[in-house]
């Protein structure tokens, strides 16, 4: 089969990655890289180069203005902001990653593989509009991911929650394929679009089959999402996993499946009119429990990684409130928020390598003091906490108020007030983090204990978290460039969401 | 040169961030080279500030341009010193360095991050004060919590994490439903230029407008703090370091009133006479409730942060009178206040600073221990009261003054009710001086007066002289404070004012009575007078 040019500038950042997964799997049969640090740092190093490849053509790409399809794989504008997100994320994952392994003392090469698999099915799932291909990028990201929140099998629970993980997912899975068997069923086509417009045609816009395959199919993204009530895998499986991966899952996962969503609900499904109307309003109901849900559970525990899990759920539910507004200035903000997020959570959870917490050791009092012995480290801290709770001048001020924005301009002003006391709410438990690391002095037996231990070197995590917090204050200056030049024109060109 | 001189604002609003970001930067051992390059810096933004707003002669100092649009809306970069708060800004720019150097020695560890804190704060502060967007404005006023959270939190007393938490959470929990507000409005607006606003919401039906009207005086009421949102405040100040509670008194709380006068008056004018009665009330009750509050505190510190609230009520009380003199006096209240209770909490920390105890009954017969830090202290203590020739009386009399004759019908009552406010300042004040200062010396080997070894030194006077200068000039002369405010004052009066005062006109010796205290001593408060008058006719 012969490719066009066109065609493989659409399929080459999905096969960079994948050959890099191909790679790393063939290095990571090498048993010496256990004792040999030189294994690891080229199967890291390809790893890397594969992200940074594909993260360099997608820019190429993206500053060419060019939309390249291949098949039903069509690398538009809204994909390569996608793809960008996603590797960016990726980086940052590979580069904690390093750390956060060799302070387990779990390097393996297989890690870095499902990694980058699941950054390929990721790109596949939100580039496209023909349903057995959504499928199979959902199913590419998902199962390297089940893999790879149980990837510590020292730990038992590390397996529990992978394992929890995989039976929840296996089953939003499955809901996902019900529903879009149902559409396919009744429509006699694969592309969500056209099918929409047949069934449409039919008269079968309300038809209750309809309702329900949208239905599902909606179900399969909340649970990636982690919208209440598909939420309860979340915690445990962050809790289980490595730093690195909790950070990508929250980021890349919750993203994508919103992009995703924002393609198919927003855009390929808007002929079926009622059918949008009714999800916007369960949308909006699951929107306002997400948030109460996740905040309010956030502020009990006593777990970081738990706390954080339950603060990613909320931030979920103000991503979705603005699906509720509907707006494209509201999608907008959306992905600007996204970005911002992306930066903030991979910050958060970069932190915890940063300072060396393994295992157990993740609860607000393991954290008592960090601020002032690594400076940088604090400062970066109070700047994603400060973000993630929505003061400015941070970049993640600017999310909320785009979205709140579009909210009260579309007449949902008790939605918006409910977002804004959430948000309170979640000052408290992002504060709480700060009192640890600056306000309380550590106790006298965890100072005997640090004492004892060597001295925490996590280089490359620490520079994660630098480019984070940087990311974020500039979200909070260089607000118009990131949401016109970046998230706004990413939804220019796609048809029907900004004409 | 070029761009400082087309741009002083932005100079003094960010300069002092650039400054504490170099201080931040400083490893732990400079922090003693931290420490004095922030006080000299802070300093030299005092001076500067006097010289660019005060030489600059009439009219306003402006700084516009637009900054960013983001979902439809523009946003300016607007900064305005005019005649409302010019000498708020100047009192900001003057507390910060003065403070640094009255606690130069108060705080052990971690003295240059303090002071870098110090400085962003001045920032939120001065940004706040300035900004003539309300967006812009917004950004700052939210800004200011970080450095204070810190401040409070980090170098704070044993319950500081709670105050600090409490005092986050309060104020938050205000600005975010305010929020909602502004983008309300903002989207009948178009825009968060407040005179743009203000139109829009004149045309919206008036249940709207008393909701964001609420919106708005309920962010701006906490931070006064009017009763019943005042609890964040005695933990604050009690729990902060001396530095944190002098700003915090002297400029934070300014910030609340200041709202109300530039933002949340002006834009709903119709809404703040129909609310005008609550929040009198409200005034009223923060008055003599805060002053009964601080009657029986045994810290003398809580004693001066019910004090606060006290006082805090007469700048409210002033203007829900929607008259100009006692909006006046609600202006030079606020300066007063800033003042006074600075100076007050300056001298409980330097007091503190050496008998590590603040306890009113730890003390006893201080004033033969320290003579000159108990003159100051009396002069402070009866400007607190408003003794005539000092700062306090003039700003209470015109308040009162203004609200008896307001021509609301509740105008006398509260007017009376509130000048109670005034005698029970004095007993709360006087008792507590007569308890600390006078009597026979505290003998007991653990009381505070017996770990006063030394008087104030030079540094500290040279702290205590401006506050007190500032103090007789402004009891003497007030004119020098309120001349500039009197314009814009009668401008805002313009849409807003309380019913003519027919009986003022009619039966003058009706009105004559309830002053009657004051009046023979109210030779300060004619510089308002005409300027009253004239309103009235």
């Amino acid at each position: 089969m012969n490719l066009s040019p066109s065609q493989w500038s659409a399929l080459l950042p999905l096969l960079l990655p994948s050959v890099g997964a191909c790679l790393i799997a063939i290095m990571s049969m090498d048993k010496d890289q256990v004792t040999e640090k030189w294994i690891r740092g080229v199967m890291y190093a390809t790893a890397l180069l594969a992200v940074g490849a594909s993260f360099y053509y997608l820019t190429v790409l993206w500053n060419s203005g060019g939309q390249p399809s291949f098949f039903q794989l069509r690398m538009d504008r809204l994909a390569q902001f996608t793809g960008i997100f996603v590797l960016v994320a990726s980086a940052l994952t590979i580069l904690q990653g390093w750390d956060h392994f060799h302070q387990e003392g779990w390097v393996k090469g297989e890690t870095l593989c499902l990694l980058l698999f699941a950054v390929t099915g990721m790109m596949l799932f939100a580039s496209t509009t023909h349903f057995v291909v959504l499928f199979l990028g959902l199913e590419l990201f998902s199962l390297p991911l089940y893999a790879l929140v149980g990837t510590v099998r020292l730990r038992p629970e590390s397996s529990e929650g992978g394992m929890k993980y995989f039976l929840t997912g296996a089953v939003a899975s499955s809901c996902f394929l019900m529903g879009g068997v149902l559409i396919y069923g009744l429509s006699g086509t694969l592309d969500l679009g056209t099918a929409a417009m047949l069934l449409r045609a039919q008269g079968l816009a309300l038809d209750p089959l309809v309702l329900v395959g949208a239905a599902l199919l909606l179900v399969g993204f909340l649970f990636k999402v982690s919208a209440v009530p598909f939420h309860q895998w979340t915690p445990d499986a962050y809790e289980a996993s490595p730093h690195p991966i909790a950070g990508f899952m929250s980021v890349a996962t919750k993203g994508v499946a919103l992009i995703a969503l924002l393609r198919i609900f927003g855009n390929s499904l808007t002929p079926l009119a009622g059918v949008g109307a009714r999800m916007q309003s369960v949308v909006a109901v699951l929107a306002v429990a997400t948030l109460v849900l996740g905040n309010l559970t956030a502020l009990v525990q006593s777990n970081v990684k738990r706390m954080l899990a339950y603060s990613s759920i909320s931030h979920a539910g103000y991503l979705l409130l603005g699906f509720v507004a509907g707006t494209p200035a509201a999608y907008t903000g959306v992905l600007y928020y996204l970005v911002i997020y992306l930066a903030m959570n991979m910050g958060a959870f970069g932190l915890l390598t940063a300072f060396g917490l393994v295992g157990d050791q993740i609860t607000f009092d393991d954290l008592r003091g960090l601020g002032w012995k690594r400076p940088a480290m604090g400062i970066a801290a109070a700047i994603f906490m400060l973000s993630l709770a929505g003061i400015p001048p941070m970049g993640g001020f600017y999310g909320k108020y785009m979205i709140f924005r579009e909210l009260v301009a579309t007449g949902h002003v008790g939605m918006a007030i409910l977002g804004v006391l959430a948000s309170l709410v979640s000052a408290y438990y992002y504060l709480r983090f700060l009192v640890a690391l600056y306000l309380q002095a550590p106790s006298a037996e965890a100072e005997r204990l640090a004492s004892d231990r060597p001295a925490v070197h996590a280089p490359f995590a620490g520079g994660t978290v630098l480019v984070c917090a940087a990311i974020v204050l500039a979200g909070g200056f260089l607000q118009t460039f990131l949401a016109d030049g970046f998230a706004r024109r990413a939804l220019v060109d796609v048809a029907g969401l900004i004409r | 040169m070029t761009w400082l001189n087309s741009h002083p604002l932005s100079f003094l609003v960010f300069a002092p961030t650039l400054l504490g970001l170099v201080l931040m930067a400083l490893p732990q051992t400079m922090a003693r080279l931290a420490r004095m390059l922030g006080f000299m810096g802070a300093l030299a933004f005092f001076v500067l500030s006097l010289a660019w707003l005060l030489g600059h002669g009439a009219g306003d100092v402006i700084e516009r341009a637009p900054w960013f649009t983001l979902v439809g809306l523009p946003v300016d970069y607007a900064l305005t010193v005019d005649g409302l708060n010019l000498w708020l800004v100047i009192l900001t720019t003057f507390l910060v360095p003065l403070t640094m150097l009255g606690t130069w020695n108060s705080l052990k560890d971690r003295i240059g991050t303090f002071a870098a804190l110090f400085l962003l704060l001045e920032t939120g502060m001065l940004g706040a004060l300035m900004a003539q967007d309300l967006f812009f404005f917004y950004l700052f006023w939210e800004a200011m919590l970080i450095p204070m959270y810190f401040m409070i939190g980090v170098w704070g007393g044993d319950e500081r994490r709670y105050a600090a938490n409490k005092f986050f959470l309060f104020t938050l929990s205000g600005s975010l439903l305010w929020l909602v507000a502004l983008l309300y409005l903002a989207n009948k607006a178009g825009g968060f230029n407040p005179l743009l606003m203000g139109q829009a919401a004149s045309t919206l039906p008036f249940g709207v407008q008393s909701w964001l009207f609420i919106a708005f005086a309920v962010a701006f009421a906490i931070k006064v703090p009017l009763f019943p949102l005042h609890t964040w405040l005695p933990d604050a100040h009690v729990q902060a370091p001396t530095a944190g509670s002098v700003i915090l008194a002297g400029v934070l709380l300014k910030l609340g009133g200041y709202g109300f006068i530039r933002f949340a008056i002006p834009m709903f004018p119709q809404a703040a006479m129909h609310y005008a009665k609550p929040i009198a009330l409200l005034s009223v009750i923060a008055i003599i409730y805060g002053a009964l509050v601080a009657m029986v505190q045994r810290d003398v510190k809580k004693l001066v942060a019910y004090s606060s609230v006290s006082h805090m009520g007469f700048v409210m009380l002033g203007l829900a009178s929607f008259t100009v003199i006692g909006t006046q006096g609600a202006m030079l209240q606020m300066l007063n206040h800033g003042i006074s209770t600075g100076a007050l909490f300056l001298l409980v920390g330097m007091l503190y600073d050496r008998a590590h105890t603040r306890m009113i009954a730890d003390f006893g017969g201080v004033a033969v221990k320290m003579p000159v830090f108990t003159t100051f202290f009396l002069i402070v203590t009866l400007s607190s009261i408003g003794l005539p020739l000092t700062n306090g009386f003039v700003g209470e009399f015109w308040i009162l003054n203004g609200t008896f004759l307001s021509g609301f019908s509740w105008g006398r009552l509260y007017a009376c009710l509130a000048t109670s406010g005034v005698l029970l300042g004095a007993v709360y004040m006087l008792w507590m001086f007569k308890r600390v200062f006078w009597g026979p010396e505290n003998k007991d080997e653990d009381s505070g007066t017996h770990h006063l070894h030394t008087d104030l030194n030079a540094r500290e006077i040279a702290v205590m002289l401006p506050l007190v200068v500032l103090i007789l000039w402004m009891g003497v002369h007030p004119r020098t404070f309120v001349a500039a405010s009197e314009t814009p004052v009668t401008a805002l009066l313009k849409n807003a004012q309380a019913p003519a005062p027919r009986t003022f006109l009619l039966k003058p010796a009706v009105a004559a009575p309830a002053p009657e205290a004051h009046a023979p001593e109210a030779n300060a408060g004619h510089a308002a007078e005409p300027a009253a008058h004239e309103v009235h006719r």
